[in-house]
């Protein structure tokens, strides 16, 4: 008889023919996605930045997994995340892999339905599933996961995954802005230090905590260039920069800062050729909403830069994409202590999560998103949300009553983990792309 | 100048003429498995009424559901388009503009110039649209088309779910093992649909002159909830159901001026 610790507390046990067969059919969806997104994204922009290149590669999954398995042969950890509170910081400075594992496959989320009931978030039900057959090669090279207890999935996705893997949870406040809230913050992230060093072996010292510090602020530098260049005419696709975004989440952090400098530098000459990736006139486009995450939940960013009118995606408000890296850490003394500070502050409160509120509800989102508005001159926003994700489907109200104040037009896309009703959704979009144009065209 | 404007909607494709901004001809066909052959069907049957040839039309603009697959249009414009457009066209001041379809329901905000301001769409179930009706009729065992006067009927209105058509189907069932008579089932069934319906319009905000367009305007037990739940008039045009196609064809025109 098993004891009560080996029991696992959610997750069944799937009969190993059943879930090879599973994960050998999802993978080949998986691939042959891949491939299509690439080839779409190459059609929309026939002068695709060679720099791109590099980045379709990360893109493939199976590169990096190598990377990852040979550097595990060599004793290093990798340490998972599920949203992007988790501190890299601490876990680069420790010579550990971060990986982010939430799912992008669109079937993973139908196995998921077995364990919890579909009215759950389907970002949380795919990570489930892909667990249940192993198809996350990031999840899977995890030694331990870190789960920050933000939105009411992430926060028992975290519990499930324990059946699995040592996870360690993070307390979030949900009012950020109160003295108590960042020293409770600021414990959680000492604690964590704490997990990972004991997990690698390694104890974080000054030198190496400045030293990671300065790997993600020249990383968020790249970044910000790329973000700079989006301000004016479109000089490159939103899906090409989303990638590009999107592959921090698993790549080398020095070879992707150094990939995405030089893809900025193309793009620089580019600009200097006038040589745009969709006419300069494209209404620009805003989205933010539930993460997307590549492979499979690319149909929002594809949809909008293939619809008839076409419209550009310039710019970002979501956990997958700017704000991941968006904000650097900004560190004043080189201490221990400071650059802990440091590191919490700057998940905590350059954060713009729905989970937030504080007296003025959660202000800093809208502001953020004004800021966008006004400097990347964004012409229309799709609020974009999936069904379960409870957060993002409240706050809409307020950000478009504060939209609607600015006679910025919104629409609101829910959608599914699902292929099927991309129909729908390109009826809506090309509407509200046909709106936008018209406006512009007065 | 002589346009044209066709409609492939969910269960039919419908086809205006227009000589000089008035409508001369009009047709329609069941959209089936190959809507383009209903479109060229309610296109020819339109040109007949109005006695012009394929020849004499300048501009065909396609809208609705299947409006890629229309193989002989010269262009295209959104739903939400062709609503705004059609509505502004008809009655001046309209502001907001509700349509009604087979299998979806939607609301535009537009501006003086019939241009679109706003929409919202209703969920994926198709419990806010006209099949919703076809669904309940046949749980009820009466003709569509005598939902509505029957509903009329009632004095007061049992309640159901309009949520979702099949949970909408197994309420009505429960209500009948209830033996509650079919005009309050009735009444119910447009109740709940007009809630969906009004939910959607308020978040948009209900501007008059208010508009409503699509099959679904035809039904008299619909109307009569939809303007309850609204609290203002609601305005019908002679040809609801033909709506769609008119502002395409009304786009068609426009985009001849532009060429």
């Amino acid at each position: 008889m098993k004891s009560q610790s080996e029991e696992k507390k959610y997750m069944p046990e799937l009969p190993e023919k059943e879930v090879e067969e599973l994960r050998k059919n999802i993978t080949a969806t998986s691939q042959r996605v891949v491939a299509e997104n690439i080839e779409k994204m190459k059609k929309t922009d026939p002068h695709r930045p060679e720099g791109m290149k590099y980045f379709d590669e990360i893109a493939n999954f199976s590169m990096r997994e190598k990377e990852i398995r040979e550097a595990k042969q060599k004793g290093k950890k990798v340490i998972g995340y599920t949203c992007l509170f988790a501190p890299i910081e601490l876990i680069l400075a420790a010579d550990a892999i971060p990986v982010r594992v939430n799912s992008g496959w669109y079937d993973a989320s139908k196995l998921g339905d077995r364990i919890v009931p579909v009215e759950v978030c389907p970002v949380v039900r795919s990570t489930i599933g892909a667990k249940m057959i192993a198809l996350s090669p990031y999840l899977e090279l995890s030694d331990a996961l870190i789960s920050v207890l933000t939105c009411d999935g992430m926060t028992k996705l975290g519990e499930i995954l324990s059946d699995y893997k040592p996870v360690w949870a993070m307390s979030i406040p949900r009012v950020k802005d109160s003295a108590q809230s960042t020293r409770l913050w600021i414990e959680e992230i000492k604690a964590v230090k704490g997990q990972i060093e004991a997990l690698t072996g390694n104890k974080i010292k000054s030198k190496q905590l400045k030293s990671a510090i300065e790997r993600t602020q020249k990383a968020t530098k790249a970044f910000r260039r790329l973000q700079e260049l989006r301000k004016g005419p479109p000089v490159i696709m939103g899906r090409d920069a989303m990638l590009v975004n999107q592959t921090y989440m698993w790549d080398d952090i020095d070879r992707w800062t150094e990939k995405t400098e030089a893809l900025c530098d193309e793009l620089e000459k580019r600009a200097s050729k006038k040589d745009w990736a969709c006419p300069p006139d494209t209404p620009r486009v805003l989205v933010t909403g539930t993460p997307m995450i590549w492979p499979d939940n690319w149909k929002v960013p594809t949809l909008v830069e293939e619809a008839n009118p076409q419209g550009v995606l310039v710019a970002d408000e979501l956990c997958s994409g700017e704000r991941l890296l968006y904000d650097p850490v900004g560190v004043d003394e080189w201490s221990m202590s400071d650059m802990l500070n440091a590191i919490a502050e700057r998940y905590l409160m350059a954060s713009t999560c729905p989970c937030f509120t504080s007296k003025d509800g959660n202000e800093d989102r809208i502001n953020w998103l004004l800021n966008k508005i006004k400097e990347w001159n964004i012409q229309g926003v799709i609020y974009y949300v999936v069904r379960g994700c409870m957060l993002y489907a409240m706050e809409y109200t307020r950000v478009k009553k504060v939209l609607d104040r600015m006679s910025i037009p919104v629409y609101y896309l829910d959608t599914e983990y699902t292929r099927e009703d991309v129909g729908q959704m390109k009826t809506r979009v090309e509407a509200f792309l046909e709106m936008l144009s018209a406006r512009i065209d007065i | 100048m002589i346009t044209a404007g066709l409609d492939l909607g969910t269960q039919s494709v419908k086809a205006v003429v227009l000589k000089d901004g008035e409508v001369v001809g009009r047709g329609k066909a069941f959209s089936g498995f190959d809507p383009a052959k209903a479109a060229e069907q309610a296109l020819a049957d339109a040109l007949k009424e109005a006695n012009l040839s394929m020849g004499d039309v300048e501009h065909v603009t396609a809208t609705g559901s299947g409006m890629d697959m229309a193989s002989n249009a010269n262009s295209t414009v959104s739903m939400m388009g062709a609503d705004a457009k059609a509505g502004v066209h008809i009655f001046p001041n309209t502001r907001t503009i509700i349509d009604v379809g087979a299998e979806e329901a939607r609301a535009v905000k537009c501006d003086d110039n019939g241009i679109m301001m706003d929409f919202v769409v209703n969920e994926r179930c198709a419990a806010g649209a006209g099949a919703f009706i076809e669904a309940m009729a046949r749980a009820l065992e009466v003709k569509l088309e005598d939902m509505g006067p029957l509903s009329l009927k009632a004095e007061r209105a049992s309640s159901i779910n309009a949520s979702c058509v099949i949970f909408g189907e197994s309420d009505v069932v429960s209500l009948i093992h209830k033996q509650e008579s079919k005009p309050e089932i009735a009444r119910a069934i447009f109740e709940a649909m007009a809630d969906r319906v009004s939910s959607m319009v308020h978040r948009l905000g209900v501007n008059p002159d208010v508009v409503l367009v699509g099959g679904v305007a035809k039904d008299v037990g619909f109307v009569t909830a939809l303007k309850k739940k609204l609290g203002v008039d609601v305005l019908i045009p002679d040809t609801p159901d033909y709506s769609g196609a008119l502002g395409a064809a009304l786009v068609a025109v426009k985009r001849v001026k532009k060429v």
